[in-house]
């Protein structure tokens, strides 16, 4: 499956390498040095969106580490093997009507940023 | 051509090395023309004998939703120049310019300007321009292209400038 270029070049500046790859019927997006919200350590990090339904959540955003952030997550996802990496997602839904991947990747990050 | 530039620096603001003493703005588009303007110090060209003030903060990497530019006089005070109003570098006294961080700033929330006290302020205060809350919208602050969500528990620096978006809150833990 191919996303739209318009949304996947709103991903760029968010990364600075953007890839897709497709595993197990799902084309993930791989965003190499993703920059992550003020107060998260580490500030930058890997990242896989997958912003298709997965384990129950309607998007996921799957990262490298364990990111520390101001509010202390749920991480339900260790060590998720995807594309030949070990992966790690926290719990948080994200609902949104017709979304752009970005306005997908936006949302997922706000989970570092806010109580719940 | 020989002696081509005029030259606009402190005790030397009229000099014209090229003879040439209108103030006829038309002349400005004129070719291979370029002003010696001192701005806080920095002698910068210009190619416009009526630059307007964002050009003159332009020329040394500023500008007027941050800073406000002052005109120096030889015989009297100093005057502030509007970011969209135009000077004649060759304005009879003109010593140069200086720049003054303002304490009233301008931000971009959405694509519309805001003015805020420069300072630390809050998630709430930023979105209280739009009439929104943090509990029913993120706040996001773009750097380098990107626009990222700000956490609500910190406090945001507002030099001026700043870019802002707010999106309808959109995802919880679950």
């Amino acid at each position: 499956m191919e996303y739209p270029k318009e949304q996947t070049d709103e991903l760029k500046p968010y990364c600075s390498k953007l890839s897709s790859f497709t595993e197990g019927g799902v084309t993930f997006l791989y965003l190499e040095g993703l920059r992550l919200p003020v107060g998260c350590d580490p500030q930058v990090c890997d990242g896989l969106l997958c912003p298709v339904p997965r384990e129950g959540y309607p998007s996921r955003l799957y990262l490298l580490v364990q990111v520390k952030s101001p509010y202390t997550r749920h991480w339900n996802v260790s060590n998720a093997r995807i594309g030949e990496k070990n992966w790690f997602a926290f719990s948080w839904k994200v609902e949104l009507e017709s979304p752009t991947l970005v306005q997908i990747l936006v949302a997922h990050l706000t989970g570092f940023t806010r109580e719940k | 051509m020989k002696n081509e530039k005029m030259v606009v620096k402190q005790m030397e603001t009229t000099e014209c090395l090229e003879g040439k003493n209108s103030h006829d703005e038309s002349s400005e588009a004129s070719p291979h023309r370029e002003y010696h303007v001192r701005i806080d110090g920095e002698i910068v060209e210009m190619e416009v004998q009526f630059p307007t003030g964002e050009m003159l903060l332009k020329k040394v990497g500023k500008r007027s939703c941050a800073f406000e530019l002052i005109e120096e006089f030889e015989h009297r005070e100093n005057d502030v120049l509007e970011p969209d109003e135009k000077v004649d570098l060759r304005k009879h006294g003109l010593k140069g310019f200086i720049t003054a961080h303002k304490e009233i700033v301008t931000i971009f929330i959405n694509n519309n300007p805001y003015s805020i006290e420069r300072g630390e302020r809050t998630v709430s205060d930023i979105l209280a321009k739009l009439g929104q809350t943090p509990e029913g919208y993120v706040l996001l602050e773009e750097k380098h292209g990107a626009p990222l969500p700000l956490p609500t528990d910190r406090p945001v620096k507002i030099f001026g400038c700043e870019i802002f978006y707010s999106q309808v809150q959109s995802g919880g833990s679950s």
